[in-house]
């Protein structure tokens, strides 16, 4: 049994006509590093609400199939227990703080807190998820002053000390500066290694290209494309979809069209450019 | 960025061991005296021998009176003239400003209302500073105080510096954009136009993403909350509430009293 499970998955937003998502299939495995690709209003944001319980139960609208994590359904559950297991972070770190906690540390521990966690137990479990995610020493600042890359850290770590099973990414990086993709890139893989399932959508091919088990293309709420991060990155299907495209990846293809690119395959990373152009 | 965005001050003080529904208390009980208490000078009295003091055994005197002169002291000097002008009472005219009498009634009318206005205003700041907010909400809900209530509150006193941060980044931006912030009052209001939308809808699309975000990490579970840090509460804060109740019910009764 796959640990997500989607079964013909179709759901409109309140007050709208046309679905958002259509007719998604989809399993993952347990520990599986999925990344989901997608131009703007493809629906990416909410595949992510969905596997993480907001649709249907913060969104309304219309929904019909099934959504199940870990053997639960998600209309059969409430967003209170399904959070438990999923969590979710998103774009903007700024908004993931809650905006009622004065330090770093006590905005980890919120989550911990609403659940009920007893006090003796809360301190040692938002020291080692700090740990975890390299913060220790941001404990004390306030969410407030820190830079994007730590905010989205700290918004990383308020999802990680509740040990969910399913991590869903919704483009954590796309606000980032390098320093700050690089930091919860880190973070991420090291969730992942740890294996943590996770549902991440991104933009930045090259990351995905090094990390990602498998890479879903999404398009007009349906998907476009399936399979190995090499295969869906590289495919002409992309190009002609309007996706964005690694620069190597359209570099090499033009290459390919003047015989100046002898692989068969075409590259991703700057590294597997090099490599392929050396050959040439 | 400021590294402070929200009004508390962290200090060792006896005031800051107080527990937070004593303070919540304490501000109301002020602000109802102030404004039942029959005895004219009971407001005026009321920050000359509490709310100052506090502020001072509390350590937090500095930003007490920035807070004060930059906000409090303004607001009720505008009420003051306000009410001295276009207050018609009274009959014993002091001077005349054009056609406006300005009698000795309406002055001690309005010096009593300004100052009510600076209790109010001063006791909640004095609050402010000095209670932890997430000890307040986590204190509240506990008591039970439903907690989508309690963090309307919370994130309310937040919201207020968090504002005024963005407003500073926006302008800063449109300034680096050729937007003028500093000639006349009336042609800054007019190009501060700009602002109103990032700084308005803005909020409201960061208000469904924060609710989101609160969500996804159990806010409206159904669970006892717990809480972090412990949060004091001595028999003495029994004490103090209680005492301050029956000064409020001894305040409005005084005032109903036919005389
Ligand atoms: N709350 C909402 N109500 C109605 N329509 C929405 C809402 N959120 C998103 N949409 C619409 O759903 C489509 C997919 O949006 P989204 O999932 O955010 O796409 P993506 O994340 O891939 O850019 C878009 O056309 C968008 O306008
Ligand atoms: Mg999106």
């Amino acid at each position: 049994m796959a640990f997500i499970n989607l079964q013909n998955v179709t759901y409109k937003y309140p007050l709208t006509k046309t679905p958002v998502l259509q007719n998604i299939n989809l399993q993952v495995n347990e520990g599986e590093f999925v990344a989901v690709i997608g131009p703007n209003g493809a629906g990416k944001s909410t595949l992510c609400y969905a596997l993480a319980g907001f649709v249907p139960h913060f969104f309304k609208g219309e929904i019909s199939g099934t959504i199940e994590v870990d053997g639960v359904e998600s209309s059969k559950s409430t967003l209170d227990e399904w959070v438990l297991n999923v969590g979710l972070a998103f774009q903007n770190p700024f908004n993931q703080i809650s905006g009622a906690k004065y330090t770093v540390f006590e905005e980890i521990a919120f989550g911990l807190e609403n659940n009920g966690v007893p006090r003796e137990e809360i301190r040692p479990r938002v020291e080692e998820a700090m740990k975890m995610t390299d913060i220790s020493n941001l404990a004390d600042r306030s969410p407030y002053s820190l830079s994007g890359g730590q905010q989205q850290r700290v918004a990383l770590t308020s999802i990680l000390v509740m040990k969910p099973k399913l991590l869903v990414l919704d483009e954590p990086t796309s606000q980032m500066d390098p320093i700050g993709t690089r930091e919860v890139f880190g973070v991420v893989r090291r969730m992942a290694e740890g294996g943590m399932t996770v549902v991440m959508v991104e933009h930045k091919m090259e990351w995905i290209a090094n990390f990602a088990d498998r890479v879903i293309a999404l398009k007009d709420g349906q998907i476009l494309l399936e399979g190995k991060p090499n295969e869906v990155l590289t495919s002409d299907v992309l190009a002609e979809n309007g996706f964005g495209i690694s620069r190597y990846t359209s570099t090499a293809r033009e290459a390919k069209k003047r015989g100046l690119w002898k692989k068969e395959n075409l590259p991703v990373t700057l590294d597997e450019a090099v490599e392929g152009f050396k050959l040439g | 960025m400021h590294e402070r965005l929200s009004f508390y001050v962290k200090r060792n003080s006896v005031i800051h061991d107080l527990n937070p529904l004593t303070k919540v208390i304490l501000t109301l009980a002020l602000i109802l005296i102030a404004f039942t208490s029959p005895w004219y000078w009971t407001p005026h009295l009321l920050v000359l021998v509490a709310i100052i003091p506090l502020s001072f055994i509390g350590k937090v005197a500095p930003e007490f009176f920035r807070t004060a002169i930059r906000i409090i002291l303004p607001a009720a000097g505008f009420l003051f003239l306000m009410q001295a002008f276009f207050q018609p009472v009274g009959d014993t005219v002091i001077f005349k400003f054009y056609f406006l009498d300005v009698t000795q009634e309406s002055l001690m009318f309005a010096f009593r209302n300004a100052t009510r206005v600076i209790v109010m205003v001063s006791a909640f700041t004095f609050m402010l500073l000095t209670t932890h907010p997430s000890e307040l909400m986590s204190d509240l809900t506990r008591r039970g105080l439903p907690g989508q209530f309690a963090y309307v509150i919370i994130s309310t006193l937040q919201i207020l510096p968090q504002m005024q941060a963005k407003a500073q980044t926006i302008i800063s931006a449109q300034r680096s954009r050729g937007l003028d912030t500093e000639s006349s009052f009336l042609k800054r209001m007019g190009s501060l136009s700009p602002l109103i939308g990032p700084l308005v809808f803005g909020s409201l699309a960061e208000v469904e993403e924060r609710a989101i975000a609160i969500e996804a990490r159990g806010f409206t579970s159904k669970k006892v909350k717990t809480s972090l840090h412990e949060i004091p509460d001595h028999s003495s804060d029994k004490i103090i509430r209680w005492g301050l109740v029956i000064l409020v019910i001894l305040s409005i009764a005084l005032n109903l009293w036919p005389s």
